[in-house]
């Protein structure tokens, strides 16, 4: 590109972190699905090997995204399974490779290949934020490229990702963006749009361009995911890394869930894309320093700042929205537009609180209930 | 995008709004003490001593830690009363607003009006007459210094402080002889930054904030249009209790329009 400078092509030098021995795939990033193990603690596993799958849509697995070995199961509130951690052996890639040459242009062999190898898990429904069903058709799927950055981004695995997914849905794909040159060419069905703002967050643009409701389903997927399921297309392999942005430094790549720091063991998520480190919170003028010495109040309610709707993209007033959350109240909530959020949307609101509320969990438990009503 | 955050996020939590609203209460404090001197020791000493005994006795029934925010109204109560007021009819009006303008409610931002709001209307309401007296400029200007330090940190609305001038300016304007002087008044400074702007009072959508200021603003100018004029107390406490009755009702009518609105996106989405 002319005009960049040396400073400007710095930080897109990606560099492998090697520093990763542990990974984790983790069930909260999945909400409301029971998972079935198919592995065992000290078993061995080549990357791309299932590891557990839905036990209501048993198609639907979960895949190691490293070789290693299986190093501890843990489990949740009754029995549920919470979290596999996976020990990396450093010296093997042994992968399980899988059969492409059926799904080329068969949209249930595909859907068979994505399931199998864990890419379905690249999919999030919107109302929900579920796994989608097997055979089910979205309305649309939006692919989120956070990063426009051709050198982090390999467009060619990103087009032939983006060829596949129209065999999923007789809808619109619609690429979002940061402005500036297209990442693909448009097409009757490639759409292009361009995030407005900093916010690079799928429910504003879903909200914006489809908004979703009982009737309208749409999925949402990072370009990231479908850049590896069109290596998977390519190479017979799953993709186990992702490019990771950090906070204050450059991108770095990491295996899906990596654990960071195996102490407190807080691991990336199936879709975390951005860790924000302490350098970030270092900052702080001394008065806020100051006033984070106070204890904290117990049972402090939500008091409606300015600074929730600034921090809140949608038509969807979040005063009112958060009141219907705390209260559980599913009704309003779903008045209020509760069906277009997932808790990545809410979670500027919890931080700005004063109450200190979750936010994503309340609207989870709402999203459940409504989700029962419209299945039931 | 989501994040991982490895740190947590520094954020309005209610004890640090108490404390720098407090905070932001102090010029109007200082001042008054230096109008009136001696004269402040007593009603202060009386807001505080009543509002530990209602703080505490809450907090001992509910099992909880004491709740700080309190103090707020219980100092702008002082700050408003008019000169000569008996300390015992300052300690039940100051009871009365505490306890059912705020306590009852569990905690700050559970309930719907601002406590010095309900003290100050009950002593109005009960005790008729005492109004003679009023805070002069220094506690406006102290008082406008506390606005503009919250309006800042957005622990208050531009949207209700701009919605408020405007209302008022526009029904004084059509007043036949508009009283432009009143407005420096300190009882009409301090009503607006900690009665009428106060979150919990106030319309908690955008929209609503405008409609709910220039609603406050224009009680203001019509209760005040009488005799006693608007800096007055009675049209101020008055005008915030009123407004702060119908924000709810704002906000309603604001959430319906939002519903209709969102409803019309998603046929033709």
């Amino acid at each position: 590109m002319p005009g960049m400078t040396q400073a400007d092509v710095g930080p897109a030098e990606v560099r492998p972190d090697g520093a990763v021995r542990c990974v984790a795939v983790l069930a909260r990033d999945y909400p409301d699905v029971i998972f079935d193990l198919r592995v065992a603690e000290g078993d061995k596993v080549l990357a791309g090997q299932a590891l557990c799958h839905d036990r209501a849509r048993p198609e639907i697995c979960l895949v190691s995204p490293v070789a290693g070995r299986v190093s501890h199961i843990s489990f949740g509130a009754r029995r549920r399974l919470a979290r596999i951690d996976i020990a990396v052996q450093a010296d093997s890639d042994a992968a399980r490779r899988f059969d492409t040459l059926v799904p080329q242009d068969d949209g249930a062999g595909l859907r068979r290949l994505l399931q199998q190898a864990g890419a379905w898990a690249s999919f999030r429904t919107r109302p929900f934020g579920h796994l989608p069903d097997p055979d089910a058709s979205p309305a649309a799927i939006f692919v989120i490229a956070a990063m426009a950055d051709p050198r982090l981004l390999d467009t060619e695995l990103l087009h032939r990702g983006m060829a596949a997914l129209k065999l999923l849905t007789p809808g619109p794909l619609i690429l979002c963006q940061p402005p500036g040159p297209p990442l693909l060419p448009e097409d009757d069905r490639l759409r292009l749009a361009r995030f407005s703002g900093p916010s690079r967050a799928a429910g504003p643009m879903i909200h914006r361009m489809m908004p979703v409701s009982r009737q309208r389903m749409v999925w949402q997927a990072t370009a990231q995911d479908v850049v590896a399921i069109g290596h998977l297309l390519a190479c017979g392999q799953i993709m186990g890394t992702r490019v990771v942005t950090r906070a204050g430094q450059g991108p770095v790549v990491l295996p899906l869930g990596a654990v960071l720091d195996r102490a407190s063991q807080p691991c990336l998520g199936r879709y975390d894309l951005h860790l924000d480190d302490a350098a970030a919170d270092q900052r702080l003028p001394v008065w806020k320093r100051l006033l984070a010495r106070l204890p904290q109040a117990k049972g402090a309610a939500m008091l409606p700042l300015e600074s929730f709707e600034r921090a809140f993209p949608f038509a969807i007033l979040p005063a009112p929205l958060m009141r219907a959350l705390a209260c559980g109240d599913v009704e309003t909530a779903e008045r209020l537009g509760c069906l277009e959020l997932l808790e990545e949307d809410v979670a500027s609101l919890g931080a700005l609180c004063p109450s200190g509320s979750d936010y994503g969990a309340m609207l989870r438990r709402v999203l459940r209930s409504l989700a029962q009503e419209v299945r039931a | 995008m989501t994040m991982v955050q490895t740190t947590p996020v520094w954020r309005w939590e209610a004890n640090r709004i108490t404390a720098v609203t407090a905070l932001a209460l102090l010029p109007a404090l200082a001042m008054a003490v230096a109008e009136r001197g001696g004269a402040m020791i007593g009603p202060v000493a009386l807001a505080l001593g009543v509002w530990a005994v209602w703080a505490g006795m809450f907090a001992r029934l509910r099992g909880q830690p004491l709740a700080w925010d309190m103090i707020v109204p219980a100092l702008v109560f002082v700050l408003m009363l008019p000169g000569a007021v008996p300390l015992w009819q300052q300690g039940v009006a100051l009871s009365f607003g505490l306890v059912l303008g705020g306590l009852i409610f569990g905690a700050r931002g559970r309930g719907f009006v601002n406590p010095a709001v309900v003290a100050l209307a009950f002593l109005l309401f009960s005790f008729p007459g005492a109004t003679a007296g009023q805070p002069g400029l220094g506690v406006a200007i102290g008082a406008g210094l506390g606005g503009a330090v919250l309006l800042l940190l957005g622990l208050i609305s531009g949207r209700v402080v701009l919605g408020f001038g405007l209302g008022l300016a526009a029904l004084m304007a059509l007043q036949p002889a508009p009283d432009w002087a009143a407005l420096t008044s300190a009882t009409l400074a301090l009503g607006l930054v900690f009665l009428i702007a106060d979150p919990v009072a106030a319309a908690c959508t955008n929209v609503g904030r405008w409609v709910y200021g220039g609603l406050a603003g224009a009680l203001v100018a019509v209760l005040g249009a009488g005799a006693a004029g608007v800096g007055a107390l009675a049209p101020v406490v008055f005008a915030a209790l009123l407004a702060s009755v119908f924000a709810a009702l704002i906000d309603q009518m604001v959430i319906a329009a939002n519903v209709r609105y969102r409803k019309g996106r998603q046929h033709h989405g």
